[in-house]
Order: structure tokens, then C-alpha cells, then sequence
């Protein structure tokens, strides 16, 4: 942070409509929502002088947020809860602002920080049943590895690495709601989505993946998990 | 909000390409209460190419802020959400209420461009509306035109209940006035339709039938000459402030005030030169206040100061020290859309650009002095010599240059003379930097194939066909400096099409109706565009699209246009083409004196500069 610079991390949900927008898009509407909000904000040096800004891990089109995050670096401080208004009122609904708090420059970034994310997986189709769906993923976690298909590539998940916490499958539905925590960084991500549609082919049920929403996005620092805010 | 529609609309969107084409909820689109007349505003193209267009913002901005009027959104869904929407029963949609379009009062659909005439049979088709106008019952909005292309409305003319010509800040609000009043008091379509016929501006194609002599004559008593609507002052009406800001990254993604209107140059070829007269400037405190508090609702992080040539605005040196000394410090740019081939341009790009030095534009059209004199387009090698060293040594590295070819009087040494012009710029370019610099010197050259143009001086004139299209495109590349040139040409297809459509009467229509049918769509897209369901489609109608492009008329013919007038007389039109065919060139009135071309006469304005009026003749 230059001298006299105040990072501030701002939590949003990316819901409703918004969850078609891709990562390029959300980053571009909260800075816009930034510069309506006539924060102070701070301006990049060089050729191309810009906002100072710094977004957590992208989301796909398609898939809700309920808490992410990005930091803005402001030239003066504005106090937390002043900022949080100016900032709700100058955002769309979708997008809505949660929490603000000011974070200190020592504080590593969103995108190296964060390490896991916990979605919520909504299963739907005419033969999905808990125990089915259940009864699939002990199948394929035990397997241990699972091939993703994307774009032409296929990627190996070592899925003890990739799934740090036990998968649960909600008892009502369908749809059936499934929460799973991955882990997420440079040796890759695994979508929740793909471990579902994996389930669903090996069981050979009439069911699809509805929706997708990452419900907390994860930073774990010496054995401790927290949250970014 | 008809959610039932959106929730069926929504059940689509995870199988398309971009469905933040069809989410709508952008900051700014405004949600008008229930009860009062609605109108849905459509750009004949996708979602992206569309959303920024400013005269539906302003038409959007004007019919919103009036009490028990309203105004929506909607785009054409690409082929693969048009394919989705018809298995599965959707109509097409507008994006703030997601109601269906046919359930609006009015459909107004804007004429940009020659090639998105299919799109606008693909939103009617979807929409459930009949195409043709006289197809449709009392339940269906009334279909409204306007924009560019409406000074040669008969190729479309069919397809609309109204056409307004000209201007529409106004126009369209009292159209949309006598529409809701009309229903109050119970008056059938064509009651309605026949009314508003009197209505300057307004042409209404059912009331007009083909003419002996070619053309069309009204069959009753609406007007023989329908005149442009045009706004005296453009001050009057300040431009939308908080327009809808989109979540996707739309072409011209900025905040853009219109700083002036018309241009008299006068390039004898430029149909926007000849029927947005008079010039009409915003004087600069409007446009300083405009652009700071537009920026404060939209959020965006560039301004654009539009016009057909900003660099002509009389206080434009005013305008950007002021906005540049406001914006300082906070990374928001300025940014001019065109510039003119001279000094004072690259100081004003020099003003606008801070540290950034992009890419400059300038556009000669022609390769020799003897057809820019025809085209008077006033510019000289030169000019462009010296406007290219000043910004290749201000640090500049790229400029594109823009040409055209197929003008009248055109012979091969003036597609050569491009080629020995381009070839002087680059050396030019060269000799302004420094030495280690020279391999990141980068010569855009752009070659668009003429297409003669109603209302303009050469409206008159065929265009050349085809093949010739294809050896001039030849030469041209022959002409061309072999290092650090990216050449660029329009297709030679697409500009026949253009010809074809663009000079066209009605029997036109026939054939764009069967393209359609024959799966034409998206035609100004190049990986969607081919001739081939166009061939068919004009041999169903029984024409010959070359005869069509490539007719000349005489003096004393009718042209398919002559019921439309933009204020400028037919009579300057030809004295303009005799000279140019004499190598004469005119002046620009703006600046030095009247040259007679009746349009302020005409339609009773003046000149607007700075907020001052120059007298007419």
C-alpha cells in the first residue's frame, strides 16, 4: 500500500440474475457501483491509470455467491459503516453489498488467501433420491481420483486433497440439496458441479445439477479456517 | 413484472451463449408503474451491438420522464436463444417487465443499418406480430420506424404501420401521446393511422401506393412530401444522465454526451452530412455540467463527446481543458469518437489521451487530389503529412486511415494513388520516430466499397457492380506498400447487398421477406452473413439485385425516395453533383457563408454555434 493508502474489503452476494454474469462482468459492475458511491478511491500509477482494486476467486456464469469479496484501496478514510451505505445504495440488489470493514495492508490478497470455498448444490430430476445421491458420492470419493472433462482438457483431481471436509447430502427433495467444500488454488479447482454430474452418471439416475451457489469462500492459516472478513 | 414469462425465459438461459443478454435488471433501466401507455423500444440486433445506442437512450430517457407514458428494452435473441424461444413457446421479450412485445401499445424499432433488416422480420416472427402492416388486427402494438435508414423507408415500408422521419425527441412523444389518447377515445387502427399521417414527419406506408412514373403517391390525402422533423436547438432536451448501465461489455461501453448535430462539410457522398442539417452545437457549460453529473449516475470510467465530427465543435478546446482539469487524478478518460486531418485534432487527442496514446483515425476516403475534390472531401495530402508527423512525434505509433472505393468518376489511377499515399504516410510516420522505434509503426488502412446513397448529391448514381468491386479490391492490393500495412476491405457481397437494399423501392421487400424465410439473419455479422439465401430470395421475386444496385437515374426520373425530404433541395442535390462531376468543391457552411442548400429555409432553423445562431440566406 503507497503511504497513506486504507484497504477496505467489501463482502457481496452475486444472486438472482446476477449469477449469469461471468467473473469480468461482476468485477466491472462493483466498480462502477464503486465510483457511483464517490469513494475516495485510490488510482493505479502507469500507462493506464485505473481504480485500485482486487477482486477474490472468480465464479462461473451461472453459479450465486452469497459471500465474496473484493478490496478497494481508498485515499482517505471514510468510516466503515458511511462506506457500507454509500456503497448499498449505489449497487444493484443482485449484488448486494454485505459487510465492509477495513483490512490491514500486511493482510495477504483475496486470490492467494483463499484456499477453499464451501458451495451448496441443488440436485433435481425426476429419480433423484437422498440415498441415491448419497450412496453415488461415497462410490466415487472412495474411487479417490475423478477426470474432469473441460474444453477439450481432462484434469486429475485427487479427491482426498480436493475434498477437505466430509460431503453432506440434505434429507428432503428433490431437488436435493448437497453442500460440499473444495479446495481451490494453482493445482486447480474442482467445481462442485462436476463431482455431482460424476455421482448422477455412475448412478445412473434421470437428475441434473439445478444450481450452484458458493455459500463462503474459505482462508486457512496455520490449521485455523477463516473467513475473509 | 411478468415473472411467469421470466421464469420460463430463465429455464432457457443455462443452454445459450451470453445470457446476460437476456437478464435485464442493469443499473438504471427504469420500471414504470402499471396503467399507462407502453412502448418497447428495439434494436434490430443483439443485445451487445444495441444497448448503447444513443437515439433509443434518448427516445428511452424522453418517453419515461412523462407522466403515463413508459418505455422498455428489447434486442433480437441470437439464432441459438431464437431456436430455445421457439421449441419452447417464448415470445419475444422485453427486459424490464418481461412482457411480451406484442402485449405493448408500441413497437418502435430503430433503422440503423441496411443488413439488419432480417432481424427485424426475426423479432416480429417471434413477437407473434404480422409482418405486414396491413396483416395486423386492433390488438397489436402499432410498429414504428425510424432512424438512418428511414430516408429510403420503402424497402421495410411494408413491415411498418408508421415511419417517422427525422428527429424523434419530440416526434415520438406526441406520437405516443396521440396513440394513448387515440385508444381513450375508442378510434380504430386505421382511424388512428389516418390522424396521424397529418403529423409532421410522419409517413404512414399504407396510405401511399406505387406511382406511375416509380416511387410511391399517397392514395388519399396524407402529405405527397413527407419532411424531416428536426429540433432547432438540441440544447433543449439534455441527453439521457442516468442511461442503463449494462453488466456486459457492449460496443461503445461508455457514458456519451452528443456535443453537436448535423455536419456541413459537405462530402458529397456522406448521407448523414446531407440530412442531419443544420449543425446544432450544445454550448460548452451544458456539456461540461452534462458529462460530471452523467458520470456521478452512471459510475462509468470514460466519457465520449459524440457527434459526426467533434472536432468541429466551436468551444471543443474550452470543453476539454475544463473536463480534463476536473477528472484529474481520478483515472475517468475523455474520449472523441472521429477526428479531422489537421493540427489542432492532435492537440485535442494530445488534451483527451493523458498517458495514453491508443490510436488515431483519420479518414482521406479518397487516394488523389482530383477525387477528393470530386467527393469534397476537403483535405489535402498535405494536411494528412503533416497530421501524421505531428502525432507520430507527439508518440503516437498506430493511425488507421479509412478509403473508399467505387466512387464516382473513379479510375484505376486514383485506387493506385491510395496505394502511393498510404506508402507517403508510413514514411512520414517513420521519419517522426526515433530510429529504434520504426518496426512498432503500424499503418492501418481500412477500403470500404462505395454504396451511392438516397439524398445525397450522388443518389443519382449506380453502384458499380460486383466483379469490378472484386478487381478494383485487386488493384488496390497490388498498390499497396508490402511492410507494416494492415489492409482491411469490406466484402464485396456485402456491399452489393448493401447497394442492393440501401437504393432499392419496395419490390424490395418481397425479397428480404424470402431471405428471411430462407434462414437470413444477423447479415451484418461476417460469420452469419452469405448471399446465397439472398440469390434465392430474389429470384422468388422475380428481380435482379444487380440491375437494382447498379441503375442510374436521370434528372427528370422519380426516385424511390422522392416522398421523403431531409429540408435539403433536390435541386442543390443535382447543382452539387454537376460540380462534383466538374471537380468543383463547395464550402462548409458552418463557417463560411451560406451555400444554398434550402435546409434551414426549409425547416425554419439556423445554424447553432455555441449557443449562437448564424443567419440564413
Amino acid at each position: 500500500m503507497a503511504a497513506g493508502e486504507f484497504r477496505l474489503r467489501v463482502c457481496h452476494a452475486k444472486s438472482g440474475r446476477a449469477r449469469f454474469l461471468s467473473h469480468l462482468e461482476v468485477m466491472r459492475a462493483l466498480e462502477r457501483s464503486s465510483r457511483r458511491a464517490a469513494l475516495p478511491y485510490a488510482v493505479t500509477k502507469g500507462f493506464n491509470p485505473h481504480m485500485k482494486a482486487a477482486f477474490g476467486p472468480a465464479l462461473p456464469v451461472g453459479t450465486a455467491g452469497e459471500r465474496e469479496y473484493f478490496d478497494i484501496w481508498l485515499t482517505q478514510p471514510v468510516p466503515a459503516a458511511e462506506a457500507l451505505e454509500r456503497l448499498r445504495r449505489s449497487t444493484p440488489g443482485e449484488l448486494g453489498i454485505r459487510e465492509v470493514r477495513y483490512v490491514h495492508e500486511r493482510e495477504p490478497s483475496l486470490t492467494a488467501a483463499s484456499t477453499m470455498a464451501r458451495y451448496e448444490v441443488a440436485v433435481g430430476g425426476e429419480g433423484v433420491t437422498a440415498e441415491g445421491i448419497a450412496e453415488a458420492l461415497v462410490t466415487v470419493i472412495g474411487e479417490g481420483r475423478l477426470e474432469v472433462e473441460r474444453k477439450g482438457k481432462t484434469k486429475v483431481f485427487d479427491l482426498a486433497r480436493s475434498l477437505p471436509e466430509e460431503v453432506r447430502v440434505g434429507s428432503t427433495g428433490p431437488p436435493v440439496i448437497v453442500e460440499v467444500t473444495t479446495r481451490m488454488g494453482q493445482e486447480g479447482s474442482l467445481r462442485p458441479d462436476a463431482l455431482l454430474e460424476e455421482a448422477l452418471s455412475r448412478a445412473a439416475v434421470d437428475g441434473a445439477v439445478v444450481s450452484v451457489t458458493r455459500t463462503d469462500i474459505l482462508i486457512e492459516e496455520e490449521g485455523v479456517v477463516r473467513r475473509p472478513l | 413484472m411478468n415473472s411467469d414469462l421470466y421464469q420460463r425465459v430463465e429455464a432457457l438461459l443455462p443452454r445459450v451463449e451470453r445470457p446476460v443478454r437476456y437478464i435485464n435488471s442493469e443499473w438504471g433501466a427504469r420500471h414504470a408503474s402499471d396503467g399507462g401507455h407502453r412502448t418497447v423500444l428495439l434494436y434490430p440486433d443483439t443485445y451487445e451491438v444495441g444497448q448503447a445506442n444513443q437515439a433509443l437512450a434518448i427516445l428511452y430517457d424522453r418517453l419515461n420522464s412523462i407522466e403515463g407514458l413508459a418505455a422498455e428494452r428489447a434486442y433480437v435473441p441470437w439464432v441459438d436463444m431464437a431456436a430455445e424461444m421457439r421449441a419452447a413457446g417464448v415470445p419475444l421479450f422485453s427486459l424490464e417487465s418481461c412482457s411480451a412485445v406484442a402485449d405493448f401499445d408500441i413497437l418502435g424499432i430503430t433503422l440503423p443499418y441496411e443488413l439488419t433488416y432480417t432481424n427485424i422480420l426475426e423479432a416480429l416472427d417471434l413477437a407473434g406480430i404480422p409482418l405486414d402492416a396491413t396483416g395486423r388486427a386492433e390488438e397489436h402494438p402499432i410498429v414504428l420506424g425510424g432512424g438512418p435508414c428511414a430516408y429510403n423507408p420503402e424497402p421495410v415500408a411494408r413491415f411498418f404501420d408508421v415511419i417517422l422521419i427525422g428527429e424523434g425527441e419530440d416526434a415520438v412523444v406526441q406520437i405516443a401521446t396521440a396513440h394513448r389518447d387515440a385508444k381513450r377515445s375508442g378510434l380504430s387502427r386505421s382511424e388512428f393511422l389516418d390522424n396521424l399521417a397529418g403529423m409532421p414527419g410522419v409517413y404512414v406506408p399504407t396510405l401511399y401506393r406505387p406511382a406511375p412514373g416509380g416511387g410511391v403517391e399517397p392514395s388519399g390525402s396524407a402529405p405527397p412530401v413527407v419532411m424531416k422533423r428536426v429540433l432547432t436547438d438540441i440544447g433543449v432536451h439534455r441527453p439521457p444522465l442516468c442511461p442503463v448501465v449494462p453488466y456486459m461489455d457492449v460496443v461503445h461501453d461508455r457514458f456519451a454526451v452528443e456535443v453537436l448535430r448535423g455536419c456541413t462539410r459537405g462530402c458529397r457522398f456522406c448521407q448523414a452530412g446531407m440530412v442531419y442539417r443544420p449543425v446544432r452545437e450544445r454550448s460548452a457549460d451544458d456539456i461540461v455540467r452534462d458529462v460530471m453529473e452523467g458520470l456521478r449516475c452512471t459510475g462509468y470510467d470514460e466519457v465520449s463527446l459524440t457527434s459526426l465530427s467533434t472536432t468541429d465543435h466551436s468551444q471543443l478546446e474550452e470543453v476539454l481543458r475544463r473536463l480534463t482539469g476536473r477528472l484529474e487524478g481520478s483515472g475517468i478518460t475523455v474520449s472523441l469518437p472521429s477526428l479531422r486531418v489537421d493540427a489542432f485534432s492532435v492537440s485535442m487527442a494530445r488534451l483527451v489521451s493523458g498517458g495514453r496514446k491508443s490510436g488515431l483515425t483519420f479518414a482521406p476516403e479518397a487516394g488523389t487530389q482530383r477525387l477528393r475534390d470530386v467527393i469534397n472531401k476537403n483535405v489535402t495530402e498535405e494536411d494528412l503529412i503533416e497530421t501524421v508527423s505531428r502525432a507520430f512525434s507527439a508518440g503516437w505509433r498506430r493511425v488507421k486511415l479509412y478509403f473508399m472505393i467505387g466512387l464516382p468518376t473513379e479510375t484505376d489511377e486514383d485506387i493506385l494513388g491510395i496505394g502511393g499515399l498510404v506508402y507517403r504516410v508510413q514514411q512520414a510516420a517513420r521519419e517522426a520516430v526515433p530510429a529504434s522505434d520504426r518496426g512498432s509503426v503500424r499503418i492501418g488502412v481500412s477500403v470500404s466499397t462505395f454504396v451511392p446513397k438516397a439524398h445525397t448529391p450522388f443518389q443519382w448514381e449506380g453502384q458499380i457492380p460486383t466483379e469490378e468491386i472484386v478487381r478494383r479490391q485487386e488493384v488496390l492490393r497490388s498498390a499497396m506498400p508490402r511492410k507494416g500495412i494492415d489492409l482491411s476491405w469490406h466484402d464485396a457481397e456485402v456491399s452489393f447487398l448493401e447497394g442492393v437494399v440501401a437504393r432499392g423501392g419496395r419490390e424490395v421487400s418481397a425479397a428480404i421477406e424470402d431471405a428471411w424465410r430462407a434462414g437470413a439473419r444477423f447479415d451484418a455479422w461476417t460469420e452469419r452473413f452469405g448471399l446465397a439465401p439472398w440469390r434465392q430470395a430474389f429470384a422468388e421475386a422475380g428481380l435482379d439485385p444487380a440491375a437494382i444496385a447498379s441503375r442510374s437515374y436521370r434528372r427528370d426520373e422519380r426516385l424511390p425516395w422522392a416522398h421523403i425530404s431531409s429540408g435539403v433541395s433536390e435541386r442543390y442535390l443535382w447543382l452539387e453533383r454537376e460540380r462534383a462531376l466538374s471537380g468543383t468543391t463547395t464550402v462548409d457552411c458552418s463557417f463560411d457563408g451560406c451555400t444554398g442548400c434550402d435546409a434551414c429555409g426549409t425547416l425554419s432553423v439556423d445554424v447553432l454555434l455555441g449557443g449562437e445562431a448564424r443567419g440564413r440566406r
